[in-house]
């Protein structure tokens, strides 16, 4: 695609990758998927070691695993569900630890595509939230409890319900998964979008003398940068979104 | 040497070998097989000719039919025309877009599986391994901390206990101290009070002594006195006085200068 005569890659090419193996079957595997993989593997790889390590000073692979561990601990479980929402750790951990390593390969060189930027996985880890925090919600309050609390929020003025009741009915069922999924992935496209275009401005001015080059081509190392923050920032906000609607369907109270 | 105990090798230890292979050969798999160069593969060019050789018309497939349309149109064929529309929606779709927010469905099966056994791998051993390990080092801080503070407590009774014995010891001390020292000073009185007679005594004895020495040479000085008088007074009146009325003069002599002095 010609873009003021810049050669811009079509969208098919940077977001959608031929099969590598298993062409024309239901499970053929191109990169996206193969970023999933290698993103559970090393989720596996960073508590396999972490949990042989052991030693009393963390450092390396153990600082990391642990270090997540009570991140998700202190800033997200305990700030929004609190103590009883330990048991909802591994669960918070994996999510954490899956989405960011799927969103960091947006700046490991040469592979440069954040598995989160295909709908994927945004849309089916969203879906698995919204599976368990109506459980829990059904589980703990029962299922009349829990859509009468969801539907009709305490505290409310009872006119208000008949616009509150329908808004909670789209907000809670409907929009919270959805929301959670595209939050997601559109933060990673644009992010993608954003490397791809200064990485192509600076291919293409670098023709142009190395100063017309080089601004682009600072824009594009920070943006790195900023992409590096925004991988763990996605993950952060997926984690606790999750935490908190999980904390909702606990305590409907709050 | 083999160690006496040698390391549990676990289900985790055992698997890390094969899950450090599997992720070399996924990476090396993303490295070359998924490169941008390989995604340039998939490109609008691929899908063009892909399209263009699966075309068909007139039984013939490829350029071949291309180029039947082609010359059938020159004479007017519709179905032709509408051969060659077909095929340019068909190309004209190559560079359309897909839509970025539906998902493909295959990618939805890997990620599916991959989230899956990820999170049972964490549920079943991953997370308790590492929230183990842990609380294991959260409880020892705490057991060290625990042991700091009473050794900590015991070493501040212990310091109590001596410096208490330490305060009884100097108090001893310095009651002994004053003890001997009043002793000391009870000897010192004594032997101040038993010098004191003594040098008394002395004195006494010596003022006695001076006493009777004073009176010995008084009587003694008398008696020479009384005689050189009596020798001088012989001499100078030249008679001879009896001797009680020569005593009876000295004596009174002698009294009247002992008044005097």
């Amino acid at each position: 695609m010609s873009v003021f005569a810049l050669e811009f890659p079509p969208v098919t090419q940077l977001f959608e990758w031929p099969d590598i193996a298993f062409t024309d079957t239901a499970l053929a595997l191109n990169k996206t998927s193969l970023i999933y993989l290698v993103s559970m593997l090393l989720t596996v790889a960073t508590f396999g070691l972490a949990a042989r390590k052991r030693a009393l000073v963390p450092s390396g692979v153990q600082h990391v695993a642990e270090g997540g561990v009570n991140f998700v601990e202190q800033n997200i479980v305990m700030q929004t569900i609190g103590p009883e929402g330990r048991r909802f750790m591994p669960f918070l951990t994996t999510l954490f630890f899956f989405i960011f390593y799927v969103n960091i390969f947006e700046v490991i060189p040469f592979i440069q595509f954040p598995g989160n930027s295909r709908m994927a996985v945004p849309l089916l880890l969203a879906l698995v939230v919204w599976v368990i925090y109506n459980y829990v919600g059904v589980r703990s309050q029962g299922l009349g409890g829990y859509l009468k609390n969801s539907l009709f929020p305490p505290g409310v003025p009872k006119l208000l319900y008949v616009i509150v009741a329908p808004i909670e009915l789209f907000s809670t069922f409907l929009i919270r998964p959805l929301s959670l999924a595209i939050r997601l992935w559109a933060n990673m496209m644009a992010g993608h979008l954003l490397l791809v275009t200064f990485a192509v401005l600076s291919a293409a001015l670098w023709g142009f003398g190395y100063v017309p080059g080089l601004l682009p081509f600072f824009m594009l190392v920070l943006l790195t940068a900023f992409e590096i923050f925004v991988s763990a920032l996605q993950a952060f906000i997926f984690t606790i979104l999750t935490a908190v609607y999980i904390g909702g369907s606990l305590h409907p109270e709050h | 040497m083999r160690s006496p105990n040698p390391p549990r090798r676990g289900l985790l230890a055992r698997s890390r070998r094969y899950v450090l292979a599997g992720a070399t050969v996924l990476a090396a798999g993303l490295w070359f097989g998924a490169s941008p160069v390989a995604a340039a593969g998939e490109s609008v060019g691929t899908c063009v000719l892909e399209k263009y050789n699966e075309h068909t018309y007139g039984g013939q497939t490829g350029s071949y039919a291309v180029k039947a349309a082609k010359a059938d149109k020159e004479f007017g064929s519709t179905a032709a025309e509408e051969n060659i529309v077909e095929l340019e929606g068909k190309l004209e779709g190559c560079l359309e877009s897909p839509n970025p927010i539906l998902p493909e469905t295959t990618e939805i099966i890997w990620g599916g599986i991959a989230f899956a056994v990820l999170l049972g791998l964490m549920q079943w051993k991953l997370f308790p391994a590492v929230k183990r390990s842990m609380d294991r080092r959260a409880e020892k801080i705490r057991g060290d901390l625990d042991a700091a503070e009473t050794a900590r407590t015991e070493a501040l009774e212990v310091k109590a206990s001596y410096e208490a014995e330490l305060a009884d010891a100097r108090a001893e001390a310095s009651r002994i101290i004053d003890a001997a020292r009043a002793d000391a000073e009870g000897v010192r009185a004594d032997l101040i009070a038993r010098a004191e007679a003594e040098a008394a005594e002395l004195r006494q004895r010596s003022d006695l002594d001076v006493e009777a020495a004073k009176r010995q040479a008084l009587s003694d000085l008398q008696s020479e006195v009384s005689a050189i008088v009596i020798g001088a007074a012989e001499t100078v009146i030249g008679r001879n006085l009896d001797h009680d009325t020569q005593v009876q003069l000295i004596e009174s002599y002698i009294d009247d200068v002992g008044s005097r002095n």
